[in-house]
């Protein structure tokens, strides 16, 4: 076998243009391959980790009522023993309550309904990343009567948002944004003045600059202008326990912003202790829990024991709350496999054909081979090894560098910001931070090897079919 | 002793319809040793019974024997071990392996054959210096001109030492000089090492040095002169 291995590595460097072309072939194939599989599958860990850790918790508690009909008095029933099993739980790692209404926001400029969520801050710290996703503001750390935590796109709404370049600004984008000094010469006529609409400052941005310089620096200078009015006070109006209509003054604290435009328009933060007052709710009474399970915990395990301790309770996980999340983590193993068996299949035709090509060029040598002696097994492996070879030069060079790839724009993440309203919109991250992991890489490196020997079949059945008499007459 | 035996050997083929008998009933036998060549015109079934002899080809009818083996009953793959094992070729344009050095093809053969390291070292490297490239045993077959690359054709038709030695037009391809050359060193490593050869040609200094040449004509052997130069 030994010199079987030899002669077949020898022999894919025999026509050294055409083995390179095809290296170089599977190698672009395979990195653009996995790294397009690492951009996947970092999209889909940031979005489930956006499920959990923002939006849902790993396991949510309700009345069953409260999930048919978002109504005040659906709160957990025996809320008290609830929190003592939670506490008791050690697979629980941190669980915050809260009280959710469905509110109407309204300010003198506009108005949106949301769920106004009342949330105990140091209990929610511990189960949402919210705190991190902060614009500007703070995260109910300013002393303040009724604070609102409202997302980018709630004060979008409310109008609260607005669009200034300011001195300190206009002095910060040569270093933070990299934009030429003419572009913010041209750019001072505008300084300090407020627009209230992002078509307005696009607008005026457009009349200052020429078509290269606003598709090049237009957006940025965009962002850097977006500002907030912090302490605007927004109406918030609900029905309290007793079914009346309540009117109630918050200010804004921060605003936030997730990849979930959804979520991020549909609920607004405020403090429980405010909320529970206000809207007439008793000390205990809650709407929703949100739990958090220490690593390696299985939710589905917690999930049946809570709903055995108590059966009168909704328990549902994060795979329950977001089946969109769920259904693409389930089976992203499968399509990034079909995406790279896709990948692999067109590869293994450019394979084939090379193969083919080897052979048609040393019909007379393997006539010669079998003629002294080669049995079929040693032909047909000698060419299964030089295919497979062939395969594995590229395909190494291949996983390495797209491999590399991901762990560059893993750091410094891809940004689509260019797209950002359409990915937003689908609860999908504008700046993809790409990942792959080591299962992976080892299915990848098993369905190669699969593909270099099923690509020798053909190959190698054509060498097998050669009569060594006749192959050793013909002229090549 | 005999080492080839045929017998009533026949070759038809089916070409347009029409039955063409490449060889027709020939009867041979080959001693142990014996420096032989098949001559004839082109067409006359040289090239067909070498093939047959080798085990390359099956006959219509007839028997041939390799030791007292009768090689017409073995199957495909004992075939290719029978020639593995006991036949050496040497081909008209060499047939060597491009990737491989000098070295490497005639030990490429010893290597399918299972001989160990030392064995197939010392072998190499004892046929390859009885060739004349005792100092070229690194080169690749592009580095060698004509006649060394036939060199090396027969050193590995001859290193694992095979019971005959079967070589089709083997100096089609040469010039006279290495013809010369050639013939010489297969005439010496036949008294050497006591190896048969049979030689399908049309070249007269093949003949020349042949101790038996058999003549074929329309797939029939019309005459057969032993013990030339004896």
């Amino acid at each position: 076998m030994k010199e079987i291995i030899k002669i077949a590595w020898k022999n894919v460097w025999r026509n050294k243009k055409r083995s390179v072309t095809v290296v170089v072939a599977v190698i672009l194939g395979i990195s653009a391959g996995i790294f397009a599989c690492g951009v996947m599958q970092g999209w889909v860990e940031q979005r489930i980790d956006a499920v959990i850790y923002i939006e849902n918790g790993r396991i949510k508690l309700y009345n069953p009522d409260f999930l048919n009909n978002e109504e005040i008095n659906n709160v957990i029933p025996n809320k008290e023993a609830v929190e003592h099993f939670l506490n008791k739980e050690t697979v629980i790692k941190a669980f915050s309550e809260r009280v959710k209404l469905m509110a109407m926001a309204t300010t003198s400029r506009g108005s949106t309904s949301l769920m106004l969520q009342g949330i105990n801050i140091d209990d929610e710290k511990k189960v949402s990343k919210l705190y991190t996703c902060l614009l500007q503001g703070t995260y109910f750390e300013e002393e303040t009567s009724r604070p609102v935590l409202i997302s980018d796109k709630t004060a979008e709404q409310l109008r609260i948002k607005n669009y200034v370049l300011t001195t300190e600004i206009l002095d910060s984008l040569e270093n933070t944004a990299s934009i030429p000094n003419t572009v913010i010469a041209s750019l001072r006529s505008i300084e300090n003045i407020r627009f209230e609409s992002e078509n307005k400052m696009k607008k005026e941005i457009s009349s200052l600059l020429d078509r290269k310089d606003v598709s090049k620096y237009g957006f940025d200078v965009l962002k850097m202008s977006e500002q907030y009015r912090l302490r605007s006070k927004i109406v918030f109006t609900f029905t309290d326990k007793q079914g009346e209509l309540v009117n109630q003054i918050y200010k804004v604290c921060g605003v936030y912003k997730t990849a979930n435009i959804m979520y991020d328009q549909s609920n607004a933060f405020v403090l429980k202790s405010d909320l529970s007052t206000i809207a007439g709710l008793n000390e205990g009474e809650i709407h929703e829990t949100g739990i958090i399970l220490r690593e390696n915990a299985n939710e589905e395990n917690v999930q049946s024991a809570i709903k055995k301790a108590f059966p009168e309770l909704s328990v549902l996980t994060w795979k329950e709350l977001s089946p969109d999340a769920s259904l693409v983590s389930e089976y992203m193993s499968i399509y990034l496999f079909i995406f790279v068996g896709i990948i692999l299949f067109a590869l293994a035709f450019g394979i084939i054909n090379t193969m083919l090509m080897a052979i048609l060029e040393r019909t007379k040598e393997l006539g010669m081979l079998m003629a002294i002696g080669m049995n079929r097994k040693r032909v047909f492996s000698m060419i299964m090894l030089e295919t497979v070879f062939l395969t594995m030069a590229g395909a190494v060079a291949g996983m390495l560098a797209g491999w590399l790839l991901i762990q560059v724009t893993g750091m410094t993440g891809l940004n689509f910001s260019s797209f950002v309203d359409g990915f937003e919109a689908m609860g999908w991250a504008a700046i993809v931070y790409p990942t792959i992991d080591l299962f992976f890489f080892f299915g990848i490196t098993v369905l190669v090897i699969v593909t270099g020997v099923l690509s020798s079949i053909i190959p190698a059945r054509k060498a097998l079919s050669l009569n060594p008499v006749e192959a050793i007459r013909m002229n090549n | 002793m005999n080492v080839i035996e045929v017998e009533n050997l026949v070759k038809a083929y089916t070409d347009l319809a029409l039955e063409v008998v490449a060889v027709d009933h020939v009867n041979l036998t080959v001693k142990k040793g014996e420096f032989t060549a098949i001559v004839g015109p082109s067409g006359s079934g040289k090239t067909t019974l070498l093939n047959m002899i080798g085990g390359l080809d099956k006959p219509t009818s007839g028997t041939i024997r390799v030791n007292n083996k009768d090689i017409t009953q073995l199957n495909s793959k004992e075939l290719i071990n029978f020639r593995l094992h006991n036949i050496g070729f040497i081909f008209q344009s060499y047939n060597l392996i491009p990737v491989l050095t000098a070295k490497e093809n005639v030990s490429f053969i010893m290597e399918m054959q299972g001989e160990n390291r030392k064995t197939v070292d010392e072998r190499v490297s004892e046929i390859l210096t009885a060739v004349g490239l005792g100092d070229r045993m690194n080169s690749r077959p592009n580095q060698l001109s004509g006649g060394q690359q036939q060199r090396v054709a027969v050193a590995r038709a001859m290193a694992s030492r095979p019971q005959f030695i079967i070589a089709d037009e083997p100096t089609a391809n040469l010039d006279s000089k290495t013809t010369e050359k050639l013939l010489d060193l297969m005439e010496e490593l036949n008294e050497k090492e006591n190896i048969t050869f049979l030689f399908s040609t049309h070249d007269q200094r093949v003949v020349n040095k042949a101790r038996r040449i058999v003549v074929l004509e329309d797939g029939k052997v019309v005459e057969d002169n032993e013990n030339i130069k004896q």
